[in-house]
C-alpha cells in the first residue's frame, strides 16, 4: 500500500534506482507530514506569534485591528522588574517541588504496595486508583471544594466530631499555607495513580531471579529496593520526574478553581494562573507573552539535562 | 463499543455540519440585503424573566419580518474572557449584556458600536445616569443601562424580635454586634464581600479612586474616612459575623434560611430565593424565616438618610462586529422600550428608565431597593478598573482585614496596588 | 538506550507490563503458601489506600443522590439515607437553557475525533522518527519535547484568532484540531519509545521470509505496539474530554457547548449553586471516562511510560 503512494503523482518517470532513493527520502516526511502540519499551524504559528506579541503592546483594542506599537523589550523589563512575577515564580517552584516529591514518593510506595498484594486486593487498589484518575479535573475540583467547604464541608464535620473542638466554619483556604496544603493534596491525589501504575509496571519488569539472587545474598527489603529495583527503573523515574515537573509547574485548573472558592488571590497565584490573569483576564496579551517566554526559558534550563541526554541519544 | 459507534456517527455528522456552517455563512451574507438576518442576543444568567425574553423575540420578529432573534444565555463565570474573544471574532453576537463594572473594559477598546444616534430612542435623559456614565467612553455613548439592583438589609421578625430597626449606620453596626451569638451572626459578612464593604468607606468620606486634573488616579481607602470605614468593616466582620473570613457573596440565602444570621445585606432579588419553598430545586425557607421577612435600605451616617451603596446591574450594547448593526440597534431599542422595561420592573428589577420606577411592585423589598438605588455609587469609570476586579485586590485586602490585620497598613497597600493598576 | 538496564529489557517487556499490570498476574515471585499476618496487613493497607483515593468519587456520587435540603444542612450524611434521582432529573432535563444531551454529543464527537486522529498521526509520526534516518529528525524530536513546556494559556488568544480566520468557530473539527495539536507532542513521543523498543531485526527476519517492508512492519511490529497505542489513546481521551478554556471561547453558541463548559453553567452568580445537581452533573461527566477506562483497562497501565522510557 505504501509503495504506491511513495512517488508523488505526476513525477517524471525516473530510473528505478533514483526513484527508490527519492522514495526513501520522502517516505519519512510523508509519514510525518500530517502531524507536522497540525503542529506547525496550531502550535508553531502561535509560538512565533507569542514571540512577536512579547515585543509589542498588544491589548484588547488590538484584537479589533488597531495596530500594535512595537515596544522593544519593554514587556520583558516590566516582567523581570515586577516583584509580583518573582514572588509568583518562587511560589510556583516551591509548590512544584513539594508536589513532585510527594507524588514520586507516595507513588513509589503505592507501586510497591501493588507488588506486595495478591490478585484480589490488587484489583481493589487498582479500582480506587483508577477512579481517582478517571475523575475529570473540573468535577474533581468542585468535589474537593465541597469536601473542604467552610460551612458544610465533610472535613470540618469529621474533625469536629473526632476532636471535640469546633471546626465548623474553619476556612481551609484563607491562609496561603493551608490553601497550598489543600492544593497539594488535590494535585498529588490526581497525579499518583498514573505514577503508581507506571512504576508498578516498571517494577514488574525486574526479573524475579535478580531479586531472588539479591535476597539470597542477604540483602534486606530496603537494600533490594535501592540497589536492584530502583536502578532497573531509573529511566522511568527520570521521565516521571520530568513530566511531573512540567505538569506541576504549569498547574492551572486546580489553583484557578480553588481561588474561585476561597483564599487570597494575590497570595496564591501560580505561574499558569498569573499568565492567564495577565492575558485572557486583563487583556495584556503582549505582557503575558513575555512572561510565557521567560517561563519557557526557565523550564528549558531546569530540564536541560534531560533534553541533552535525549538529543545525544538521537543518532543523527 | 456502543459509545464509540455513536461517536462515529457523531463525527460524520460533525463533518457534515462543518461543511454546512461554511456554506451557511455565505447564506447569511446573501440574506443580509434581503433583511432576513439573524440577530443573536447574549443575556447573562437567569435574571431576565421569561416574559421579557418572549416579549423581545416576538416584538422583534413582528417588527422585522423575515428576521429572527435568538437569545443565547451566557454564564457570569468566564464572561469577560468569552466576550473578549467572541466580540472580536467573525461569529460575534449582535447584542450583549455586560456587568456595569465590566462595561468600560469593552467601551474603551472599540468592542461596542456607538449609540449616540439612537440615544433618544433608548430613553435619553430618562436613563439611569450612573449607568449611562459607565457605558460612555470619551463622550461617546456605547452601552445603555439595562437594569439595576441594589443591596438592602433583610431580617426576619421572629429573629430580630423587639430590637428596633437601626436608623443610622453607627446604630446598625452596634445592633449587629449586640445580636451576635455563637450560633448566629448579627450580620452575615463574608470576607470577600466588597460590595457590602464599600458603603462604609463612602459614608465616612472615603472613596475608591478619583482622577486628578492631570489624569492620575488617586485611591482613597487610606484617607481618614476610608480607614474609619474599613475599621467599621473589620469591627463587623470580626465582632458581628460568623461568616467565613474568605467566603464570597454567593448563596447568601443559605445561612439566612439556616437561621445563622439576623441581618443579611444582599441584592433585593435574593428575596425570591429566601421565600422559595424548602423543597424547591434551590431551597429557601418560605415557611420559617421567609414567612415574616422584612427589609430596609442601609441607613446613612445621619438618621433619615440612606447610605451610599454599590449599584449592581447590567448594561447592554451592540457589538461592533455585528453582522447587521442597524438591526441589532432595533433589538436594543426594544430592550429599552417602556413595555420591556416595565416587565423587568414588575419582576423587582430596577428599570433602566427612571420614569418606570412606578411600575415596581409596591412591596417593602422593592421600595427599600429603590430608596437605596437613589443613592447608588459606581466603581471608577476607567477601562483599567476591570484589571482591579480581575486581580481581586479589594477582596484580598478585605480578607486580610477580616482576619484582624492592621487596617491602616492594608489600606495603604491596597491604595498602592489600585494606583499602580489604574495609572498603568 | 544507554541510560539504564531498562534498555536491555527484551522486546516483550513493554507488552507484558501493559497486560500484567491490569490482569494482575505478577511475574514469577515466590510467596509463602500460608497466609501470614503480614499479607493480611498489606491487604488492610491496600483497602485503606484504595478508599482514600476513591473517597472524593464516593462523596460526589453520594451527594448526587441526596435531596437538596439535606445537602446544605447542619447534619452530615455519609450515606444517602433517602436517595433520590431528582438531582439527575434536574441536571439532565431541567437545565433548560443549557441542555445536557447536546453537550454530551459534542464532547463525544470531539473526543472521538481527537482519539482516532491522534493515534493514527502519532503512529505514522513515530514510525518516521524511529525507522528512518533523515535530516531534520533531531530537530523534530527536540521541538516536540520543547513544545510541551510552553504554557498554553499564553497561546489561547492566537489559537482563537486562527480558528476565527478559518471561519471554523463553533465546529467540532476546529476544536478537535486544537486539541490534537495539544496532545500530539506527547503521543508521538510516547509511541516513538514503543517502536524503538521493537528491534528492526524482527522485521528484517520477516522480510527474509518474503514479506515486503510495510507488510513485515504490519505483521510483526504493529501488534507489539498495542499497549503504546492504548496509552496514547488514554492520554488523548482525557485531554479532549476535560479541556475547559478553549472549549469556552471556541464554542460560543449554546448548542455547541461541551461538557466541561456545561458543568460550569451550574454555578450562577446571582443564584444559589445547586450542589446536588452539580454533583449529579459531575457524575454524568465522569461516567464515560470510567467506561472508557474499563474498556481498555487490561492494556492501559504502564503503557505510557514503557514507551516514554524506551526513548
Amino acid at each position: 500500500m505504501a509503495s504506491t503512494t511513495l512517488t508523488p503523482p505526476g513525477a517524471a518517470p525516473a530510473p528505478r534506482a533514483t526513484r527508490a532513493i527519492t522514495a526513501a527520502r520522502l517516505l519519512p516526511w510523508l509519514l510525518l507530514a500530517p502531524s507536522a502540519a497540525v503542529l506547525l499551524v496550531v502550535t508553531g504559528y502561535p509560538l512565533v506569534r507569542m514571540l512577536w506579541l512579547s515585543v509589542h503592546e498588544y491589548e484588547r483594542a488590538q484584537l479589533l485591528g488597531v495596530p500594535a506599537p512595537f515596544v522593544g523589550l519593554d514587556n520583558y523589563t516590566a516582567t523581570l522588574t515586577d516583584p509580583r512575577f518573582w514572588t509568583v515564580t518562587a511560589r510556583s517552584f516551591a509548590f512544584m517541588v513539594v508536589c513532585v516529591v510527594l507524588t514520586i514518593v507516595v507513588g513509589t510506595l503505592v507501586a510497591l504496595l501493588l507488588m506486595k498484594l495478591g490478585r484480589g486486593m490488587r484489583l481493589v487498589l487498582s479500582v480506587g486508583l483508577l477512579l481517582a484518575w478517571a475523575m475529570p479535573p473540573l468535577a474533581a475540583m468542585l468535589v474537593w471544594g465541597w469536601i473542604f467547604d467552610t460551612q458544610y464541608g465533610v472535613v470540618n464535620h469529621l474533625l469536629t466530631s473526632l476532636t471535640s473542638t469546633d471546626w465548623m466554619g474553619h476556612s481551609w483556604l484563607v491562609s496561603p499555607l493551608s490553601f497550598f496544603a489543600v492544593a497539594t493534596l488535590v494535585v498529588v491525589w490526581g497525579a499518583i495513580p498514573f505514577v503508581a501504575f507506571t512504576l508498578y509496571a516498571g517494577f514488574t519488569q525486574v526479573p524475579g531471579e535478580v531479586l531472588e539472587a539479591a535476597h539470597l545474598d542477604g540483602a534486606n527489603a530496603r537494600q533490594r529496593f535501592v540497589d536492584v529495583q530502583v536502578p532497573y527503573v531509573r529511566t522511568i523515574y527520570v521521565v516521571l520526574i520530568v513530566l511531573s515537573m512540567i505538569w506541576d509547574l504549569k498547574v492551572f485548573t486546580q489553583i484557578f478553581v480553588l481561588q474561585g472558592i476561597g483564599g487570597v488571590k494575590s497570595q496564591t497565584s501560580t505561574l499558569g494562573v498569573y499568565i492567564y490573569e495577565m492575558g485572557m483576564a486583563q487583556g495584556h496579551y503582549g505582557a503575558a507573552s513575555a512572561i510565557a517566554v521567560v517561563f519557557t526559558l526557565v523550564m528549558l534550563t531546569i530540564s536541560a539535562y534531560y533534553v541533552r541526554v535525549t538529543i545525544r541519544e538521537e543518532t543523527p | 463499543m456502543k459509545i464509540l459507534r455513536t461517536g462515529a456517527v457523531g463525527l460524520a455528522a460533525a463533518l457534515v455540519l462543518a461543511a454546512c456552517s461554511g456554506g451557511g455563512d455565505s447564506g447569511t451574507d446573501a440574506s443580509d440585503g434581503a433583511d432576513g438576518a439573524e440577530i443573536r442576543v447574549w443575556l447573562v444568567g437567569t435574571d431576565t424573566p421569561d416574559a421579557a425574553r418572549d416579549y423581545l423575540t416576538t416584538t422583534f420578529e413582528e417588527e422585522n419580518p423575515g428576521s429572527t432573534l435568538t437569545i443565547e444565555e451566557q454564564s457570569w463565570t468566564g464572561l469577560v474572557d468569552k466576550l473578549t474573544t467572541a466580540l472580536s471574532s467573525s461569529d460575534s453576537p449582535d447584542v450583549v449584556e455586560v456587568g456595569n463594572t465590566q462595561a468600560a473594559t469593552f467601551t474603551s477598546a472599540g468592542f461596542f458600536a456607538p449609540l449616540d444616534d439612537i440615544a433618544d430612542d433608548l430613553g435619553g435623559d430618562d436613563l439611569l445616569p450612573g449607568f449611562v456614565k459607565a457605558g460612555t467612553w470619551e463622550d461617546t455613548f456605547y452601552a445603555a443601562p439595562y437594569y439595576a439592583g441594589s443591596r438592602i438589609v433583610f431580617y426576619s421578625d421572629q429573629v430580630l424580635g423587639g430590637t428596633p430597626v437601626p436608623t443610622t449606620l453607627d446604630e446598625y453596626v452596634a445592633t449587629a454586634k449586640s445580636l451576635r451569638t455563637a450560633d448566629r451572626s448579627g450580620l452575615w459578612f463574608p470576607g470577600q464581600d466588597w460590595y457590602n464593604a464599600l458603603p462604609f468607606v463612602w459614608e465616612n468620606g472615603g472613596f475608591i479612586a478619583e482622577a486628578g486634573d492631570d489624569g492620575e488616579w488617586e485611591a482613597g481607602f487610606s484617607t481618614d474616612g476610608g480607614i474609619t470605614g474599613l475599621e467599621q468593616v473589620q469591627d463587623l466582620m470580626t465582632n458581628a459575623s460568623n461568616a467565613p473570613k474568605d467566603g464570597d457573596e454567593a448563596e447568601l440565602q443559605v445561612p439566612f434560611c439556616a437561621g445563622q444570621t439576623t441581618f443579611l445585606s444582599a441584592p433585593n432579588w435574593i428575596r425570591w430565593s429566601i421565600q422559595a419553598p424548602a423543597d424547591a430545586e434551590t431551597p429557601g425557607c418560605a415557611d420559617t424565616f421567609g414567612a415574616d421577612l422584612h427589609a430596609f435600605p442601609l441607613p446613612g451616617a445621619t438618621a433619615g438618610e440612606t447610605a451610599k451603596v454599590f449599584a449592581g446591574g447590567s448594561n447592554v450594547a451592540v457589538a461592533t462586529k455585528s453582522q447587521d448593526v442597524d438591526l441589532a440597534k432595533k433589538a436594543l431599542t426594544i430592550m429599552l422600550s417602556e413595555e420591556y422595561q416595565t416587565i423587568l420592573a414588575e419582576n423587582s428589577m430596577i428599570p433602566a428608565r427612571i420614569s418606570l420606577a412606578s411600575a415596581l411592585p409596591d412591596d417593602e423589598f422593592t421600595q427599600a431597593s429603590a430608596a437605596a438605588a437613589a443613592n447608588a455609587e459606581l466603581t471608577p469609570a476607567t477601562p483599567r478598573w476591570g484589571d482591579v476586579e480581575a486581580q481581586k485586590v479589594i477582596q484580598d485586602a478585605l480578607v486580610r482585614i477580616a482576619q484582624g490585620g492592621d487596617v491602616t497598613t492594608i489600606a495603604q497597600e491596597l491604595d498602592a496596588s489600585i494606583e499602580q493598576i489604574l495609572n498603568g | 538506550m544507554s541510560l539504564a538496564p531498562a534498555g536491555a529489557v527484551p522486546v516483550t517487556a513493554a507488552t507484558t507490563a501493559g497486560t500484567t499490570a491490569g490482569r494482575g498476574a505478577p511475574p514469577a515471585r515466590r510467596r509463602p503458601a500460608r497466609r501470614t499476618v503480614a499479607s493480611v496487613g498489606w491487604g488492610v493497607l491496600a483497602l485503606l489506600v484504595s478508599a482514600a483515593f476513591a473517597f472524593p468519587v464516593y462523596w460526589m456520587v453520594s451527594t448526587s443522590f441526596l435531596p437538596t435540603d439535606l445537602i446544605s444542612g447542619p447534619e452530615l450524611h455519609l450515606w444517602p439515607d433517602e436517595p433520590t434521582l431528582r438531582n439527575y432529573d434536574t441536571a439532565i432535563f431541567r437545565q433548560e437553557r443549557s441542555p445536557f444531551l447536546p453537550a454530551l454529543g459534542n464532547s463525544l464527537q470531539v473526543t472521538f475525533l481527537v482519539l482516532v486522529a491522534s493515534m493514527v498521526l502519532a503512529f505514522l509520526g513515530s514510525l518516521a522518527l524511529t525507522r528512518f534516518r533523515f535530516r531534520g529528525r533531531r530537530a523534530f524530536v527536540l521541538s516536540i519535547l520543547v513544545v510541551q513546556m510552553i504554557p498554553g494559556e499564553a497561546m489561547m488568544i492566537t489559537v482563537f484568532q486562527l480558528v476565527d480566520t478559518w471561519q471554523l468557530l463553533n465546529t467540532v473539527v476546529a476544536l478537535g484540531v486544537v486539541y490534537l495539536a495539544g496532545v500530539l507532542p506527547f503521543t508521538i513521543w510516547t509511541l516513538r519509545g514503543f517502536v524503538n523498543g521493537v528491534p528492526v531485526e524482527l522485521e528484517e527476519a520477516a522480510m527474509i521470509d518474503g514479506c515486503s517492508r510495510p507488510r513485515a512492519f504490519w505483521k510483526v511490529t504493529f501488534p507489539l505496539l498495542a499497549p503504546g497505542l492504548v496509552a496514547t489513546g488514554v492520554f488523548a481521551f482525557l485531554q479532549a474530554w476535560n479541556e475547559f478554556m478553549m472549549a469556552l471561547i471556541i464554542m460560543t453558541r449554546p448548542e455547541s457547548m461541551t461538557l466541561p463548559v456545561w458543568l460550569r453553567t451550574f454555578q450562577q452568580a446571582t443564584k444559589a449553586t445547586d450542589w446536588g445537581a452539580l454533583m449529579a452533573g459531575s457524575v454524568l461527566v465522569a461516567i464515560p471516562v470510567v467506561v472508557f477506562f474499563l474498556l481498555v483497562q487490561g492494556r492501559m497501565t504502564g503503557g505510557l511510560v514503557s514507551g516514554a522510557v524506551k526513548g
